[in-house]
């Protein structure tokens, strides 16, 4: 690796860890190992190389979700160190992942530290404010907090990558054979432990048959693809569109767009816990202060209103910032208290955190993460990435009809979002695709590589893993 | 009655109780006692159209609530309320075993506790009093983390 592939990596990482500056849709995108594998293969030349191991670092952390769960390391992180590995040690994508895994878990110190780090910046903000200095909100949201963190990712990237090659220098990894091995076992543990979480009868079964026919009929990823997005067609929901109203107060649609998109890039920028998103909501408020507010003491006590505890999903629940905007405008007129607005922020957001967690997080994501390992497992690398755009212009779709919406509508559109999100079908077809995906996914898994079924040794590991993972689970019931 | 877990929460219904509290609690009905939510006749409605498929929310005021457990005896009940003010008025109307507490943001005399909880001396020391009352009083974000239990004076 030359200096500039470090710098590259590193800053990818950054970025990628950061899920600010990324348009809200990176945690969705670039984050996910499978996308990381194949950008970090691209700065090393080999893109399909790296997208084929973050794919199996993607089984790995297929039951990822933010909000609890198996929390095991970093999963952007170890599938950068995997698709390294397995482009410049020239290693099978299971070994890559299982000598990257134990290194995923240094990308969890700024996971973990991030949130009392950022308490930090909101003190300096408070600070400053109560010294009557008319703090810039967008220096301590924005730009501090991801200039640490570029430090500190930087830091732990390098530190990850140097430690991986010392242990290479030492045992060539290239020759040791176990590697392979605790690959599979980690693929099958995670394939087993998700499908246990998806609470449905009939997703061992259907994951089995898929397996199966793959095995037997060769039935190919894109089939499989294509009929799903199919099917999801059929069921959505047609009447969600954009708000067709026009803007006939002080705030325009410039300012809305502008407002968007500034909570999108940083609703977790300064993530901390004392005020979580709270920050971030005052940093998107704050072009539509300056507007309703002249004097620059009354914009700064305006913003720090804003900068109290919040959180939420930030795309389901983008219509609590629409709907604060256009109390703030009337507001402005009627002088009623921050109060009243505050309530309704706080009674909302918890509201559209709940569903919206388990719906982009726990339905969304995986669903169409799981179909890009799927075709990338079968190599077709560049029909991977359709899902994963269909995945960001979705949320990207979600989040800006509710902001809109949300400022139109107000309280009542927040109504109709809860309903549609109860009523949608995915959910209910979910375990089944997901299953079957997982299985498809497996078997080429299996299947694409020279080495699998030359022994009778690795079909003996592969069933006892299953069994095993199997009866474990069966057992906590 | 012994199937009740009453849960402090700023948030009420929100990512960490959806996805992970209510399935690990296996519980079928939520009840948010709020007194100022149960009086809004909007944010009630949204609150109680915001339950995950299979389990039903009521928005109760404090009073309400305490009525209601002492006549449930069917259901799996998670608790959520905002405050220890308000934890500390149920507990004298009902019965009450055991409170988790999993979200607190900062306010102006709070101090950080653990994490993301916050806490006055005040409510540390309401807390104390339940806890002396023989009631399991315990920090726990996610049903996966360790208990910090609170223990009386």
């Amino acid at each position: 690796m030359t200096f500039a592939d470090y710098f590259l990596l590193s800053i990818f990482y950054f970025w990628a860890s950061s899920t600010a500056l990324s348009l809200g849709i990176g945690y969705y995108t670039i984050y996910r190992p499978v996308m990381a594998g194949m950008i970090a293969g691209l700065i090393l030349k080999d893109a399909q190389k790296g997208m084929m191991a973050g794919a199996v670092v993607n089984i790995i952390y297929i039951d990822f979700v933010s909000t609890g769960g198996s929390f095991k390391g970093d999963q952007c992180l170890t599938a950068i160190l995997a698709a390294m590995a397995s482009i410049l040690f020239n290693l099978h994508p299971l070994e890559a992942s299982a000598l990257a895994y134990p290194f995923g878990f240094l990308g969890i110190l700024i996971w973990k530290y991030r949130l009392k780090i950022n308490n930090v910046f909101v003190h300096i903000y408070e600070k400053k404010y109560k010294d009557k200095k008319n703090p810039d909100i967008s220096v301590y949201d924005g730009l501090l907090p991801q200039a640490l963190l570029l430090l500190m990712s930087s830091l732990v990237f390098v530190a990850a990558a140097f430690l991986m090659f010392l242990l290479n220098d030492i045992i060539n990894f290239k020759n040791i054979g176990a590697l392979y091995y605790i690959g599979l076992i980690l693929v099958i543990f995670s394939a087993f432990n998700v499908l246990h979480k998806i609470k449905n009868k009939y997703n061992f079964i259907i994951f089995a048959l898929t397996f199966l026919a793959v095995e037997l009929f060769d039935i190919r990823a894109y089939i499989i693809f294509v009929l799903i997005c199919f099917s999801l067609m059929l069921t959505a929901d047609k009447n969600i569109g954009f708000a067709k109203n026009e803007f006939r107060g002080i705030i325009k649609k410039g300012d809305m767009v502008y407002s968007w998109f500034i909570w999108m890039n940083y609703s977790h920028s300064c993530y901390s816990y004392e005020r979580l998103m709270g920050l971030a909501f005052a940093h998107s408020m704050k072009n539509i202060l300056k507007k309703l507010y002249d004097n620059k003491y009354e914009i700064s006590e305006a913003v720090h209103n804003h900068t109290e505890f919040f959180n939420t999903e930030p795309n389901i629940g983008a219509p609590i910032l629409g709907y604060i905007i256009s109390l703030e405008e009337k507001r402005r007129k009627t002088k009623q208290s921050f109060e009243d607005i505050s309530y309704i922020k706080k009674g909302m957001m918890g509201i559209s955190a709940g569903l919206g967690d388990s719906f982009t997080q726990v339905v969304l994501a995986p669903l169409f993460i799981s179909m890009a390992v799927m075709l990338s497992l079968d190599n077709s690398f560049y029909p991977a990435l359709i899902p994963v755009i269909i995945l960001a212009a979705l949320i990207l779709f979600i989040s800006y009809t509710g902001f809109m919406n949300g400022y139109f509508k107000g309280k009542e559109f927040m109504l109709q979002r809860i309903k549609n999100v109860k009523e949608s079908k995915v959910k209910i077809y979910f375990p089944y695709m997901f299953s079957g995906i997982l299985g498809l996914s497996m078997s080429r898994l299996l299947l694409n590589n020279n080495r699998p079924y030359e022994n009778i040794f690795t079909i003996f590991i592969i069933i006892l893993t299953s069994g095993i993972s199997f009866m474990r689970k069966r057992g906590e019931r | 009655m012994d199937e009740v877990f009453v849960r402090i929460d700023d948030r009420l219904l929100h990512g960490q109780v959806v996805v992970s509290w209510i399935p690990y609690l296996k519980a079928n009905l939520v009840v948010v006692a709020d007194d100022e939510y149960a009086k809004d006749e909007f944010m009630r409605s949204l609150i109680e159209s915001s339950g995950p498929e299979g389990v039903k929310v009521h928005v109760k005021t404090i009073e309400e609530t305490a009525e209601f457990l002492k006549d449930d005896r069917d259901n799996r009940i998670l608790v959520l309320l905002r405050s220890i003010e308000g934890i500390r008025k149920l507990s004298k109307k009902a019965k009450v075993a055991n409170i988790n507490i999993g979200g607190l943001g900062a306010g102006e005399r709070r101090k950080r506790y653990y994490n993301s909880i916050h806490l006055s001396d005040d409510e540390l020391n309401i807390l104390k009093e339940m806890a002396n009352d023989n009631i399991y009083v315990e920090v726990r974000i996610l049903p996966k983390d360790k208990a910090i239990v609170i223990k009386g004076s």
